[in-house]
């Protein structure tokens, strides 16, 4: 279709270049003062944080889970998962950094034992972790914003999911 | 983030567009109600309703920022051929898709109460959206191509 697929994607690369540059997360000027880390790299350090929590929840919850409970919670998980991954790739260590990447927290985080209350335990986390987002959208720059909601939307439709799976 | 204002530009042409995709949702769920009965049809009926409430919600936010909200257009082209069940049920999922990404242009802005008002209603068309669907999905609103874009250089 395109005359110069060639010409138009080596336009289309450089046209990004400036942008990349303003944005001052990893510019490659190795001259330049050491890159401070961005404003909204708290924000996302925290929204990954809170998400690695979601998914050692989930695990542990699946990991005595049976049947219908466990088919409800694995797609669940799956999502949470792919949060987790999409909000690691947004962030940008620097080489060097004081701070590394956050880290999945260690052991296994509790979780109720009874298969109903570890359900609503679940519930309730999804419902804050949704709130928690909403409340980081101020602070955040645009595109994390919209990342956050998305993600936070996602979680707002697990509430019900988990109030079915808890009715049953 | 620049130095954009908080009723600026951006702010104004993010809420028409959530206005023209929320006209498209209450044109749209007109023909997904009339191609469901009992309590499917209820279920549509109770959506487009929102839908006429979000609508009423973003020309009023439009007209007290000084804009002319945008008009419905006279007719859609709908996506999918709609005759059955299945097949309303199926634009039910788009319509909510859609007005779920253009509401996330409505996050992007800098004005903090649009912002959340644009989550809000993210929110809201993904739970209509997943409950239509049967199933959630991991990104409500976010297209395949703005998750695969990196922010590197």
């Amino acid at each position: 279709m395109a005359a110069h697929p060639t010409r138009r994607v080596v336009l289309a690369a450089a046209a990004t270049l400036p942008l990349a540059a303003a944005s001052g997360c990893d510019g490659v000027d190795v001259l330049a003062a050491p890159p401070r880390p961005a404003p909204d790299v708290g924000q996302l350090r925290a929204a990954i944080s809170a998400e690695q929590l979601m998914v050692a929840r989930y695990a542990a919850v699946l990991a005595s889970a049976t049947g219908a409970v466990a088919a409800a919670l694995r797609p669940l998980l799956a999502e949470h998962q792919a949060h987790l991954a999409q909000l690691r790739s947004r962030l940008i260590v620097p080489a060097g950094s004081p701070t590394p990447p956050p880290r999945p927290p260690a052991g296994r985080p509790a979780v109720p034992s009874a298969p109903g209350a570890a359900v609503a335990f679940l519930r309730e986390a999804e419902q804050a972790a949704a709130a928690a987002l909403l409340g980081r959208l101020p602070q955040a720059p645009a595109s994390l914003a919209q990342l956050f909601a998305s993600i936070a939307a996602s979680e707002a439709t697990h509430v019900p999911v988990l109030g079915a799976v808890a009715g049953q | 983030m620049s130095g954009r204002g908080a009723t600026g530009p951006d702010a104004i042409g993010a809420l028409q567009a959530a206005l023209a995709a929320e006209h498209a949702a209450v044109y749209g769920y007109g023909v997904v109600g009339a191609n469901l009965t009992g309590s499917a049809r209820a279920t549509a009926t109770a959506d487009w309703v929102n839908h006429q409430v979000a609508r009423d919600r973003l020309e009023a936010l439009l007209r007290s920022r000084g804009a002319q909200p945008v008009a419905a257009a006279v007719g859609y082209q709908l996506p999918v051929t709609v005759r059955t069940p299945a097949e309303a049920t199926a634009l039910a999922v788009i319509i909510e898709d859609r007005v779920a990404t253009a509401y996330l242009g409505l996050v992007a802005v800098t004005a903090t109460a649009l912002r959340r008002f644009g989550a809000v209603q993210v929110q809201a068309a993904a739970l209509r959206a997943a409950a239509w669907r049967g199933s959630t999905v991991a990104f409500p609103g976010l297209t395949a191509s703005a998750l695969a874009a990196p922010r590197r250089a």
